[in-house]
């Protein structure tokens, strides 16, 4: 599995919404099932997988799934 | 007399947009020969804080529910309360719209008793149609009791990013206004980046959150945020686990900011109890001491908490005649919970009346086996189940053996009476567990 769709994966797991719904331009609070919670959820998620322990701006950064991207490659994964 | 004093021009409401004094509130007009029913579908806007300072200010009746309610549930609440003006709907069979809200076209005669002020579901976005009625001096009483022991002034502004519809929320808003300070009104979470640019550029004193809030700032790192305006933080909402209690103690203590852990219900309006910021350290775990002018006591036969105040509601409302009722309780709550007390006389809840399983004619408590493995694991987990089966809801894998043995440890349970399952635990909106949807999903 590429780094691309694991983290799909993880935004299909955290969110619990559909893998069609996970495009670059996804963006949180734009849909019910990216709410704080879920962010967090999230967050998790992507620190377990990855290894990562992702800083305080990265994490409130992390508005889109274009930007997740982004935010690992400072965290050296590749896409 | 109005509720609310709005005549001076001290800042009242900041928003993302702009800034409002207290004379700046819109008075929104509701106009009737009687005493009506006010609902609202809160928001954190600048119109609807308007619309509910208004409506209290003109003595009606007001319903504050939350604007993502279920539709259905909404219908139903309609019909069966009529409220006279709706606040936050386009449109509605029966009404007409006006420039702030809907009005019944209809007129019905309404019963509604002279003390009623407002309100609240007991169960938040999920719902019932049942309500805590609340009197004018409910809320009097509680916002003052919490300026007290908060030592709440003009010059204070709080973050209020709880739904008003919940009564901590309201409980922000009602204290904040009574005691002519300022409200940073926002609908963000702390995992937003323009939450924290407005908290700061704003100068927020204090932030308010329940325990998942707290999970949160620990994760985004809030701890090593620079914001030296902010001298007050306040929990409540469910019980946080110690550990980050003494995480946020520490913090408050080594910045010199106030961390108050407090405890309450939405029956008290809904203030019952904290601990003063300085006891923090020493008496986490605690709900603390009650608030200015209540009274806590433990009933020695059945160990009951029960909270003796003026804020205790008038009683429940289950339907439109209901709302006639006056003061059914005398000022004594029956909290539910079960709790100790110690020498110096914090209180410590040690479970609720009602969770309680029998296994083979044994009494088990649900909440303190919940509390006693999370205060072992630091995980999130949550108990039910049935007179023959204890079932822990966990949400990591890797934690069920170790729990198991802990279980077996701890209770000496057959393995057939207790199941380990692995799955996310169902949550309310402000993050405390939905015992009723996670008994039916594991049972």
């Amino acid at each position: 599995m590429t780094n691309e769709e694991k983290l799909r994966e993880i935004f299909v797991e955290a969110l619990g919404i559909d893998i069609n719904q996970v495009t670059e331009d996804l963006a949180y609070n734009t849909i019910p099932e990216w709410d704080s919670i879920a962010h967090m959820a999230l967050i998790a998620e992507i620190d377990d997988q990855f290894d990562t322990m992702l800083d305080t701006d990265d994490v409130l950064d992390m508005s889109t799934f274009a930007k997740a991207k982004e935010i690992l490659v400072k965290y050296d994964v590749e896409f | 007399m109005s509720f609310f004093k709005l005549n001076n021009d001290k800042v009242a409401v900041i928003t993302h947009e702009r800034t409002y004094t207290y004379n700046e509130i819109s008075r929104v007009e509701f106009k009737s020969t009687q005493k009506e029913l006010v609902l609202i579908l809160c928001e954190n806007t600048i119109d609807i804080l308007s619309t509910y300072v208004s409506a209290m200010n003109s003595q009606h009746a007001v319903m504050l529910l939350s604007a993502d309610i279920n539709r259905e549930l909404l219908e139903d609440i309609i019909i069966r309360y009529e409220p006279k003006w709706i606040v936050g709907l386009e449109s509605y069979d029966g009404y007409e719209r006006s420039s702030e809200y809907l009005v019944r076209i209809e007129n019905i005669n309404m019963n509604i008793h002279p003390d009623l002020a407002i309100l609240l579901s007991t169960s938040g976005t999920t719902g019932s149609q049942k309500f805590v009625r609340l009197s004018y001096e409910n809320i009097r009483s509680n916002a003052e009791s919490i300026i007290k022991y908060l030592d709440i002034d003009e010059k204070e502004r709080a973050i209020m990013n709880l739904p008003l519809s919940y009564s901590y929320g309201m409980s922000i808003v009602n204290s904040h206004l009574y005691a002519g300070a300022s409200i940073l009104l926002t609908d963000e979470s702390v995992m937003e980046k323009s939450f924290w640019s407005f908290a700061k550029d704003q100068g927020a004193t204090s932030i308010s959150g329940v325990p998942f809030t707290y999970q949160m700032l620990q994760r985004i790192g809030f701890t090593k945020m620079e914001l030296p305006t902010l001298k007050t933080l306040t929990q409540a909402g469910g019980r946080l686990n110690e550990k980050l209690v003494k995480f946020f103690a520490e913090y408050a203590k080594e910045r010199d900011k106030r961390f108050y852990v407090m405890y309450g219900q939405t029956e008290a309006a809904p203030r019952i109890s904290y601990i003063p910021f300085e006891k923090v350290l020493e008496k986490a775990g605690t709900i603390g001491v009650a608030i200015p002018d209540g009274h806590l006591e433990v009933n020695e036969s059945t160990g009951e908490l029960i909270y003796k105040g003026a804020n205790v509601m008038m009683g429940y409302a289950e339907c439109l005649e209901d709302l006639a009722k006056s003061d059914e309780l005398g000022g004594v709550l029956h909290t539910g919970d079960t709790a100790t007390v110690d020498a110096e006389g914090y209180f410590t809840i040690t479970g609720r009346m009602k969770r309680f399983i029998k296994l083979f004619g044994l009494r088990i408590n649900l909440d303190e086996v919940e509390k006693k493995l999370e205060s072992s694991f630091h995980i999130p987990l949550a108990c039910t189940g049935s007179d023959d089966k204890l079932i822990i809801a966990i949400e990591q894998e890797i934690f069920v053996e170790p729990i198991k043995k802990a279980v077996e440890d701890l209770y000496k349970l057959h393995k057939t009476a207790y199941k380990i399952k692995v799955m996310d635990i169902p949550r309310f909106a402000n993050s405390k567990t939905d015992y009723m949807k996670l008994k039916e999903s594991c049972l």
